[in-house]
């Protein structure tokens, strides 16, 4: 019982992070076509961004949403300034992985000469402890397994159910036909790697209240959020959603089984198979769009 | 009648191909216009221009009076100008109900959406019993009526339509000519690259023969032309 307990647990909780990560990755993917590999940089940054302020004073409640909101800035400006005067080119998949890398490797830098390389930590969404089923949880991983799936909803609602929404599925369709019927296809660029940033920056505030920062903590969950969507298929958010869970019951099972050490060997030769057997990811069709 | 869209000298291509050769047209002075011609001779990549996606390497585009070169194509279907590209490739996930709000999308259109919506609607019933149904998993002469339909919602001082019956049936072609011919007849001015003649010199009053990336041959209204003297601009004499 206690076994299940606590794959079934650990297994949602580090679902949710990946969730929280492949989706910006896969909106980021079906809108613009490019792949973001700073994508774990927004996730440190986020986590930087709300330490700071909590340090400057504020409480939890105030910084951790401004740091949100700062983290949808700077998606934005990365987007502006080494993905979009790239828009067009040709090669553009290979240039940004190139661009979105270095820029990734500046903020990493950056944050370390800022912050310095001593792990720090913020505030946990709820102190406190509990146990479920013979598991002892912090109250602070279950207020994340309770939280992302509304977040993730209100995303899907977001893109399904507005017009704004609308207008980002339509441009990850059909570029040409979307300036065809006035988009400001520029604009819709900047707001997908902004929603990716901000969702990154939220994952790295629920990481960073749980474990110790580092600036490179992004770099692992980024691997994850990678492994995540090739699996589930990177061309709809729902696809990489189921994906991040079933990876997240994958690795908790394994980690309980076989260990922690051999926990990524696994993954990879899931990932592997998963190329091998259905390319474009289990979940997925063969084309392009947002659903 | 002031011409609403003239074209003048312009030239343009991709990358180091040019494919337009200061190509000069006007359109809206006589009514309805035509482009023919082979393909692969700019007529596609003429409309790209005057929609904004594509900037001309030179010459002017003035709709209704402004020059338009250099603006985005936002902007272009904003002041009114809608283009439906070739081969209906429209956004193939999104619903029929999806893509008639994306027409919309202009702040010019969006007063006028209810009203549009039942515009298309009368036109195209058909279009109304998928209103759910994505896309893709329409007929080629549903998609093109989803096509022109995104475009009627986008409220048209000027609609430009390429290739609108490529690659269907002739009872569908019919049945799509007819619609085009009614929205004509509601007082949207017309221009329409077309291979099929007859529907042409039907629907419209001024045709160009556009060849080499450039206009060969303008037919004036009142100019009638037999098929045979087409055919032979067509192939050569």
């Amino acid at each position: 019982m206690s076994a299940l307990a606590e794959i079934l647990f650990g297994g949602l909780f580090q679902g949710s992070l990946y969730a929280m990560m492949a989706v910006g990755l896969a909106l980021v993917w079906t809108t613009i076509g490019v792949f973001n590999f700073s994508h774990g940089v927004f996730m440190m940054l986020g986590a930087y961004i709300a330490w700071q302020l909590v340090e400057l004073g504020l409480p939890a409640a105030v910084a951790f949403p401004i740091a949100v909101v700062v983290m949808a800035g700077v998606g934005w400006i990365l987007q502006a300034s080494v993905v979009r005067p790239l828009i067009g080119r040709p090669n553009i998949v290979l240039v940004v992985v190139i661009t979105t890398l270095a820029a990734g490797s500046l903020i990493e830098n950056g944050a370390l000469t800022i912050w310095g390389p001593r792990s720090k930590q913020i505030p946990a969404l709820i102190a406190g402890n509990t146990t479920i089923g013979g598991v002892g949880v912090s109250l602070h991983q279950i207020a994340i397994i309770v939280i992302t799936p509304l977040i993730l909803a209100a995303l899907w609602m977001f893109l399904n159910r507005t017009r704004l929404g609308l207008a980002l599925r339509a441009v990850a369709q059909n570029e040409d036909a979307s300036h065809l019927v006035g988009l400001n296809v520029t604009a819709l660029y900047g707001l997908a790697f902004a929603i990716a940033a901000s969702l990154a920056g939220l994952a790295g505030i629920f990481m960073g209240g749980y474990r110790f920062m580092s600036p490179v903590m992004g770099s692992d969950p980024l691997l994850k959020a990678l492994i995540v969507v090739v699996f589930g298929g990177i061309s709809s958010i729902s696809g990489p959603i189921f994906a991040a869970y079933l990876i997240g019951f994958f690795e908790a099972a394994c980690s309980y089984y076989f260990g922690l050490y051999w926990t990524p060997a696994l993954l990879f030769g899931v990932l592997i198979l998963t190329l091998m057997v259905r390319p474009e990811g289990i979940f997925a069709s063969r084309s392009r769009g947002l659903a | 009648m002031n011409p609403i869209l003239s074209v003048e000298g312009v030239t343009a291509g991709y990358g180091r191909v040019t494919v337009l050769h200061d190509i000069s047209l006007e359109a809206g002075r006589f009514g309805n216009v035509g482009l023919f011609g082979p393909n692969g001779h700019g007529k596609t990549t003429l409309l790209r221009a005057i929609s904004g996606l594509l900037q001309p390497k030179s010459g002017r585009i003035l709709f209704d009076g402004q020059d338009i070169v250099g603006h985005s194509a936002r902007a272009i279907v904003g002041a009114g100008l809608i283009h439906v590209p070739q081969g209906n490739r429209l956004f193939p996930d999104l619903s029929i109900a999806d893509c008639m709000a994306l027409g919309a999308y202009s702040p010019r259109a969006r007063p006028h959406e209810a009203e549009n919506r039942e515009k298309v609607i009368k036109l195209f019933p058909k279009l109304a019993e998928r209103w759910r149904q994505r896309v893709r998993t329409l007929s080629g002469g549903e998609r093109q009526m989803v096509s022109i339909g995104t475009a009627l919602m986008s409220h048209p001082r000027l609609l430009i339509l390429d290739e609108p019956t490529l690659g269907l049936a002739p009872k569908i072609k019919d049945e799509l000519c007819a619609s085009v011919m009614d929205i004509s007849r509601g007082g949207v001015p017309l221009i329409v690259v077309e291979q099929d003649i007859e529907f042409l010199l039907e629907l419209t009053q001024q045709l160009y023969l556009v060849n080499h990336g450039a206009v060969a041959t303008e037919i004036k209204p009142g100019e009638s032309l037999d098929h045979g003297e087409i055919m032979s601009m067509y192939f050569g004499h």
